[in-house]
């Protein structure tokens, strides 16, 4: 009884550096997912960090996170008899999620509209850096560039200071969760009407969706804001003894959330404790004036100086302060919360020789599992048994294989 | 009926208790498509959203004059419910019996006081989707902390790598999860249990942990630490597979440039747009591995060029020459942004307070069921009448009395 809906769904996953954890969001919940890649492989393969810090074709750990749960089929689309195979699986599937640039599959002949018309409830979602639509939609862009016209990257710093990255692509990822959540919406859609539809992802719109308030500020007060960052406990990252922590000591005008932060500083005997006993805490203007700000920090990091992480975070929630980790992979791996709930997942991979460990399941269902599922496919690995599945006898393989229209390993 | 399902979740109803962050922006993108939303407020306990800058004029005065709060409330009705009076509960009965999707995320045991947790709701309709949002899960020993979105950044492992190099953690400069982590997984969820209702016929619970959801899109530290026992370094604004890889400074207030060379042929490229300066000739430019080697060096001399020239000119004749290049925009040039305005991004709804005023519309576009952004957020209790005289079947006289005594406040 179990995942009556997603056993039997269906989904080919053409995508590389950008895309690759749409799909994954559906493997995890028990779709058959087939990940296809161009017979050099998928470019992600080539990114790192590592397994054991070795560059190898199977190594690249984003590949094996946001694979892994796929099964692997190499083919070539710019092939006769590679189109053809692409055709024959999109014939039979629910969603297809690819991240070409706009174009790349009309060209081939391999358009929406060509895919679809064998298969009408046939669900196509586009992850591309600029959209299918617009001036922009034939341009190049990166992680960073897209980063950048959104719109987001311009928070990620204060006054006059460039913007930081955030790590791991967070503009691909953006756009990969809401093309997740558009090829669903498409699927329920479909499965009411029978009918598929083309889902079209831009990395900037996903960015430019991320500003928090910031365009309601130009457009309501005509001001232009950057970064939290510099306003005394509201949103204020401090040094401590092994790392940093981050505090919300208060927000607006909460005093119901500074009293707590006060009685943690008393009971602790910080050294000048009660100069945080006074109302003018309570006003943003003081906490954002360079007096403010600075005189938290003097006092509040000869405390934290003294102290791990872990001792702030476990002590500072004691006292109901809402105060975190800065956490790093180290720190993420070692979280109580996430051991004791059994976050993390270790998962042998006889290809690499060891194991490796992944991130688990975002959300719990009372009727849907979650499910880690194998390794990420090595190049051409199902290929044989993707193509038998299809309807492709041994001898059509191997015609295939030797024409250079797919690869199996 | 081929038109009768032109809006893709046209028919489905959401009782929505969701307030503050990441709840409303979830059931904001369900209403955009075609969803009935109905939220559910009171006098005694707006949402805290309502309070939070920017103002129109700058102005605070009553509730309806938040733009924060707007954004993520648009296509909603509004009820206003003291869920503290007794007499609330049957209200949000009729409710819960008519809906589809029943959404909060309140701390931990916060419907359950009202009777309302899952094993309550699911006898009162057996084909609801009970959905809630705790932070790091329902149990474990740091369940019951508390935090906001800059506190899961920093917590989930995005903010430690967000960093220049030698300088503190700076993070995205907003709530970021709370915009983009969790709701989406949250959809994601919901719409999987959607789905799978089609084929069991029966509701079930969606749990986000909202820890967890934030980690799968910020795995690589972790799974490097737990490879190879190192903890990743700060990106600045750097890519290891890049070179020039950054934000470089142009003529303007503020005004950067994102350039990102991946490939040998990028690199030329770029050579060629500077004017293929002797510098660029040297050898420790020459490959990839010898750029990064140099890059303090080699982000200099791309600056140097960079700064005496105008971002947008620069931004064109590079992406003509086919080097990935980006303005960082700030939230006006975003606002302003052709290419987002061609495409529907923004639209601007006319609010009875605030007048015509900025929203942006979720980032997915879809080719048959349109996203549409319809009515400006609501007033508390704006559709307190319409609601429970229309589908709750209540009378004029009913209504009266539970206004009176302090139900519908």
């Amino acid at each position: 009884m179990e995942n009556n809906y997603f056993s039997k769904l269906k989904v080919l996953d053409f995508t590389g550096e950008l895309g690759p954890y749409t799909a994954k969001m559906f493997a995890g919940i028990g779709a058959e997912v087939i990940h296809l890649e161009p017979l050099d492989g998928d470019p992600l393969r080539q990114i790192g960090p590592f397994y054991k810090n070795v560059k190898s074709r199977d190594g690249s750990l984003p590949f094996c996170c946001y694979n892994s749960g796929k099964r692997g089929l190499a083919l070539n689309l710019d092939h006769a008899e590679g189109r053809a195979v692409f055709q024959r699986l999109c014939a039979s599937a629910d969603l297809l999620v690819e991240s070409f640039a706009p174009g790349y599959l009309f060209q081939r002949g391999l358009s929406y509209e060509t895919l679809s018309a064998k298969n009408p409830k046939l669900v196509q979602t586009s992850i591309t850096p600029f959209g299918h639509t617009g001036p922009l939609a034939q341009q190049v862009g990166s992680d960073l560039t897209c980063a950048a016209m959104s719109g987001f990257l311009y928070l990620a710093g204060v006054g006059h200071e460039k913007p930081v990255r955030s790590p791991d692509n967070q503009a691909y990822r953006m756009a990969e969760a809401y093309a997740a959540v558009g090829s669903q919406i498409a699927l329920f859609g479909a499965q009411r009407s029978g009918k598929g539809q083309f889902v079209d992802v831009a990395c900037i719109e996903a960015g430019a969706g991320a500003l928090e308030n910031a365009a309601q500020f130009w457009d309501l007060e005509g001001k232009i804001r950057r970064g939290r960052g510099k306003e005394a406990g509201t949103a204020t990252i401090h040094p401590c003894a092994d790392g940093y922590i981050a505090i919300v000591a208060i927000m607006g005008k909460n005093k119901v959330m500074w009293t707590p932060f006060v009685e943690w500083m008393k009971q602790e005997g910080v050294e000048e404790w009660e100069v945080f006993d006074d109302d003018k805490w309570i006003e943003s203007a003081y906490r954002e004036s360079k007096e403010g700000y600075d005189t938290f920090c003097r006092i509040f990091e000869k405390y934290t100086a003294q102290h791990d992480k872990r001792y702030i975070y476990e002590t500072g929630q004691g006292y109901s302060v809402a105060v975190t980790p800065v956490s790093n992979g180290k720190d993420l791996l070692e979280n109580p919360q996430l051991k004791a709930r059994g976050y993390w997942q270790r998962v042998r991979n006889e290809t690499l020789g060891g194991d490796v460990v992944y991130p688990g399941a975002p959300y719990e269902f009372g009727e849907i599992h979650w499910r880690q599922g194998g390794n990420a496919p090595r190049l051409g690995q199902h290929t044989r048994e993707i193509l038998a599945a299809h309807g492709y006898a041994k001898q059509d393989i191997d015609a295939l294989i030797k024409a250079g229209a797919v690869y199996a390993e | 009926m081929p038109n009768s399902f032109e809006r893709a979740l046209q028919g489905i109803t959401v009782c929505d208790f969701s307030w503050v962050g990441a709840g409303p922006i979830a059931t904001s993108v369900l209403a955009q498509c075609g969803a009935k939303v109905i939220k559910i407020e009171s006098l005694k306990r707006p949402d805290i959203l309502r309070k939070g800058e920017p103002f129109k004029d700058g102005d605070n005065t009553g509730m309806d004059r938040s733009g924060y709060f707007a954004n993520r409330n648009a296509n909603k009705q509004d009820i206003a419910l003291n869920m503290g009076h007794p007499d609330a509960r049957e209200v949000a009965v009729r409710l819960i019996k008519q809906s589809d999707i029943i959404i909060n995320n309140f701390r931990v045991g916060q419907m359950e006081k009202w009777n309302l947790g899952w094993e309550d709701v699911q006898k009162i309709n057996p084909r609801i989707i009970y959905v809630t949002m705790s932070l790091q899960g329902l149990n474990g020993p740091h369940s019951e902390y508390m935090g906001y979105g800059v506190n899961l950044n920093a917590l989930c492992g995005l903010t430690a790598r967000a960093a220049f190099s030698g300088q503190p953690p700076f993070g995205t400069g907003t709530n970021y999860t709370d915009h983009v982590m969790v709701p989406t997984h949250t959809l994601f969820g919901i719409m999987a249990a959607l789905l799978e209702r089609e084929a069991t016929g029966r509701g079930q619970t969606v749990t986000i942990s909202q820890l967890e959801a934030a980690i799968s899109m910020v795995p690589s530290d972790a799974m490097a630490y737990a490879a190879n026992g190192e903890v990743l370094p700060p990106l600045g604004c750097g890519d290891p597979q890049a070179a020039p890889h950054g934000v470089y400074t142009t003529l303007g207030y503020r005004k950067w440039l994102a350039i990102a060379v991946f490939t040998e042929a990028e690199w030329c490229s770029l050579k060629y747009v500077m004017g293929n300066p002797a510098w660029a000739e040297d050898q420790k430019f020459a490959t990839l591995e010898a750029r990064l080697h140099n890059q303090e060096e080699l982000d200099a001399r791309v600056e140097a060029w960079t700064s005496g020239q105008y971002s947008d000119w620069l931004m064109e004749e590079l992406l003509r020459n086919g080097v990935k290049a980006g303005m960082v925009k700030d939230a006006r040039e975003a606002i302003e942004d052709p290419h987002l305005r061609q495409r529907g991004f923004w639209a601007y709804l006319d609010h009875p307070v605030v007048g015509v005023s900025l929203y942006n519309r979720a980032p997915v576009k879809f080719s048959r069921t349109p996203v549409i952004m319809e009515t400006p957020a609501p007033s508390i209790g704006q559709h307190t009448k319409e609601v429970l005289t229309g589908m709750l079947g209540y009378s004029e006289q009913e209504i009266q009395k539970m206004t009176s005594d302090q139900v519908l406040v």
